[in-house]
């Protein structure tokens, strides 16, 4: 297919449509949506969809996939949030490339791209294990939006996913590379059910102007074929076809409140340093789990002395990030886990609170697969390696799989994201972030540990070592349906102010041991059903009408029509 | 520059090698006319166009290397086909580029880099009495083990003020990050490098692709004067199951 230089590219099929809609800072738009990553990029879309005037700003660049985007692991520094950040506490949270992304399509731009649901437990933490929190909402309510998120993105996976509320996918699984050989093989050894082939949000079969997988391995890197779903590819082409703008390069600084307590818009830096006013009739922060609550805490104001919305105190308290602990095991034979997408087999047989152990919850086994710099700094950790013994693992780097333990971290008040002294280049006040285990916690972390090392040991490893570290951001703007104890409410709007909204994995509170990307998909599809039922009264009512929206099948992106979820039972 | 060698354990030392590893005849860059633009414009002038030193003083650069000549040792390696390690750090700190964070306990990345090669310029001489660049090798890595080691012999007041495990992982990993992301280390390795717009096609078994090579292995000792290599103790407690 012939490309002209000038156009943008969007993976190696799709370009970016043209003209984009261009609002004045002055003009008065309906939604303005702040961060355009995983559930920014659904929202704008949604939004424009419904006819609203929505723009969205973002932080980071509007990428061209193929200009912008290397198989290479160190070219693609740029696509991580790599501001900085003070971390802190017990066990501080490595950020950047581990977690932040920075670009239209945010985090999903560089996720590997599992997609496992959350369990119906998930939502009933507190009442089933006496930790952690509810939700406000149940697992069944958001059912319906996991299975059209599942086939927006799509996502590939097995006919029968077993766990939580089992179900299929609308796409076929991906074939196995040499770590999803071994989680497979040392599972079924100890009689763990697993997985294979998915669920992950990659094509195993084209899909509109997407072309499937290529098995190129450089998921994390951003996808340039276009194979893995970001919402830079999956819903933000849409929602500039349908009127809405993307405005890349601009910093929100404060979302600015009005003396009847209505927020009115967003003021932000553009890349040169210039400062704006984006007036809005009502604003949706969805800058994650950091960039939310530092925006809010920025935003403090006469009334609000300690951040917008932060009435209850718990504005930036409950961050959460999953045990993410790397287990790798070294063989005789050949892997080569540099092939096939890093995500691609795992098993949540250890998911749920199991009363024979001593701690609440659990967590699941997945396949990782560090490229080789990333490989190299595991094994600093993971076997002390420096000088020659670095040259010696490394030149073994085709031996060793790799496998994670996602486990979950409950919510605590003591993890937390507040204002350091340091001020960024735009003289706004940098995050610190505070992150501490406690009990149950290092509990659950010691077993999962355990337990893949045994995996890697029964699939028929020599060596098996272990680096610890974590995974995913959530929390820290949470929900429920107390206002004193929570940030938003079932539907993602601040307890405090009737026209501003929180949509993103800040919102959540709890994380349960499934990669949560699908899960903010899918809350934001819903908030987004939700603004369009309430329509203009969001803009001028306090009312707060709490039912539940009824779904809106009709703004889907092209493609989606017609593809169906299995049904398996 | 010092120089310890490895060797062979069917005999003979390592040096002046083109291509260290098990994939003698393995090249990534040998296939970048299949790579997109983007990626081959990177990957290339990585390899051809190290950036000039701009960070660090000429003194402190030569102590650096020093460094880096045992924390990420390429003796083996012929000098046309040494990986530039040096440039790669000056150029991150040159250019203020940071991984997203810093620890509450760590001063700036530049700070502490100055830091930490004082305290080492000055550990050295308390201990042996010489320049470290001047010591011998196994000396050298004596002292930078025991900051691996987290315990500092000698100790040094710097180690107060900034946590010695937190520059050694920022020191080893920008080391690790440099060299393995350049195209001969991916040879020595056996990564098949960049696949876009061609892909993978063999993806079980640990089969090469039609333009990868298979393993040709061959056992190796580090060089007797170091200590950087892993030990016995290291292997059985590695080997060791649950």
């Amino acid at each position: 297919m012939f490309h002209g230089h000038d156009e943008h590219r969007l993976g190696a099929m799709q370009t970016l449509p043209r003209p984009m809609r261009k609002f004045r800072d002055d003009e008065v738009v309906d939604y303005c949506v702040v961060g355009v990553g995983s559930a920014g990029g659904v929202l704008v879309q949604r939004l424009a969809r419904a006819g609203f005037r929505v723009v969205g700003l973002e932080a980071g660049p509007f990428w061209d996939t193929e200009k912008d985007w290397v198989s290479d692991e160190k070219g693609s520094h740029e696509l991580y949030w790599n501001d900085l950040r003070i971390i802190g506490g017990t066990d501080p949270l490595a950020l950047g490339e581990n977690n932040s992304g920075k670009g239209v399509g945010g985090g999903s731009v560089h996720w590997a791209a599992f997609t496992p649901r959350f369990h119906p437990s998930d939502f009933r933490v507190y009442s089933e294990d006496g930790v952690g929190a509810d939700w406000p909402i149940s697992y069944w309510d958001l059912k319906p939006y996991y299975e059209l998120l599942e086939r927006e993105i799509p996502v590939a996976g097995p006919a029968w996913f077993p766990w939580g509320d089992p179900h299929g996918h609308p796409y076929g699984p991906h074939p196995l590379g040499g770590v999803g050989d071994i989680l497979v093989r040392g599972c079924t050894k100890l009689g763990i059910r697993t997985v294979a082939g998915g669920p992950v949000a990659i094509l195993s079969a084209s899909h509109g102007d997407r072309p499937h997988c290529i098995y190129r391995g450089f998921c994390i890197q951003g996808c340039k074929v276009g194979a893995k779903a970001s919402t830079l590819i999956t819903h933000v082409p849409d929602a500039i076809t349908h009127g809405a703008e993307i405005r890349a390069h601009s910093m929100a600084a404060r979302v600015s409140l009005r003396d009847d307590g209505r927020v009115d818009g967003v003021t932000y830096f553009d890349r040169e340093g210039n400062e704006h006013f984006q007036r809005a009739r009502a604003v949706i922060v969805s800058g994650y789990a950091i960039e939310t609550p530092r925006l809010l805490l920025n935003s403090a104001c006469p009334g609000h002395r300690h951040g917008l919305a932060n009435s209850s105190g718990t504005l930036g308290k409950y961050l959460m990030a999953q045990a993410g602990n790397v287990v790798a095991g070294r063989f005789d034979e050949l892997i080569r886990l540099y092939k096939a997408p890093p995500a691609h087999a795992l098993s949540e047989e250890f998911y749920e609170t199991d009363r024979r152990r001593d701690f609440a919850r659990g967590f699941a086994i997945q396949t990782v697969g560090p490229l080789p710099v990333a490989f190299a700094k595991q094994m600093m950790a993971a076997m002390g390696a420096w000088g020659w013994g670095m040259r010696r693992v490394m030149m073994d780097y085709n031996h060793w799989a790799t496998l994670g333990v996602l486990g979950e971290i409950l919510p605590w008040e003591d993890n937390r994201v507040e204002l350091a002294e340091e001020k960024d280049r735009f003289g706004l006040r940098v995050a610190k972030v505070t992150f501490n285990l406690h009990e149950n916690d290092r509990k659950l972390i010691e077993f999962g540990k355990r337990k893949v090392m045994n995996v890697l040991w029964a699939a028929g490893a020599t060596q098996v070592v272990q680096e610890s570290r974590f995974a995913h951001l959530v929390g820290a703007a949470r929900m429920g349906n107390d206002p004193a104890t929570s940030v938003v409410d079932r539907f993602g709007r601040t307890h405090d102010i009737p026209n501003l909204f929180i949509c993103d994995g800040s919102i959540l509170p709890t994380q349960g041991s499934a990669n949560p990307g699908l899960t903010i998909q899918a809350l934001a599809a819903r908030t987004a059903d939700y603004l369009i039922q309430q329509g203009d009264a969001i803009f001028s009512s306090s009312r707060r009408d709490l039912s539940e929206p009824s779904i809106r099948y009709d703004f889907s992106p092209p493609y989606t029509k017609w593809k169906g979820n299995p049904r398996i039972a | 520059m010092k120089r310890s060698f490895p060797y062979r354990a069917s005999g003979g030392e390592m040096r002046g090698l083109a291509q260290p590893g098990y994939y003698p005849d393995f090249s990534t860059l040998a296939q970048k006319k299949t790579w997109d633009e983007a990626t081959r414009q990177v990957v290339t002038e990585r390899v051809e166009r190290p950036p000039a030193v701009r960070f660090f003083s000429q003194q402190e650069a030569a102590l650096l290397q020093t460094i880096i000549d045992r924390v990420m040792p390429q003796d083996d390696r012929d000098e046309d086909h040494t990986i530039p390690v040096l440039p790669a750090i000056d150029e991150r700190l040159f250019n203020k580029s940071i991984n997203g964070y810093r620890y509450e306990d760590m001063p700036s990345d530049q700070e502490a880099y100055r830091l930490g090669l004082a305290a080492i310029a000055e550990m050295a001489q308390q201990r042996f009495g010489q320049s470290f660049v001047a010591l011998s090798v196994h000396r050298q890595e004596l002292l930078l083990k025991s900051l691996h080691d987290e315990k500092p012999d000698p100790e040094h007041t710097v180690w107060g003020r900034m946590p010695v495990k937190r520059f050694w992982a920022m020191l080893l990993g920008d080391c690790v990050a440099a060299y393995y992301s350049h195209p001969w280390a991916w040879d020595e390795v056996g990564f098949g490098g960049p696949a876009y717009p061609r892909g993978y096609m063999r993806l079980e078994n640990g089969m090469p692709e039609p333009w990868e090579s298979d393993e040709t292995r061959y056992e190796w000792s580090a060089p007797a004067d170091s200590v950087s290599d892993f030990t016995e103790d290291d292997r059985r407690e590695w080997s060791k199951k649950w």
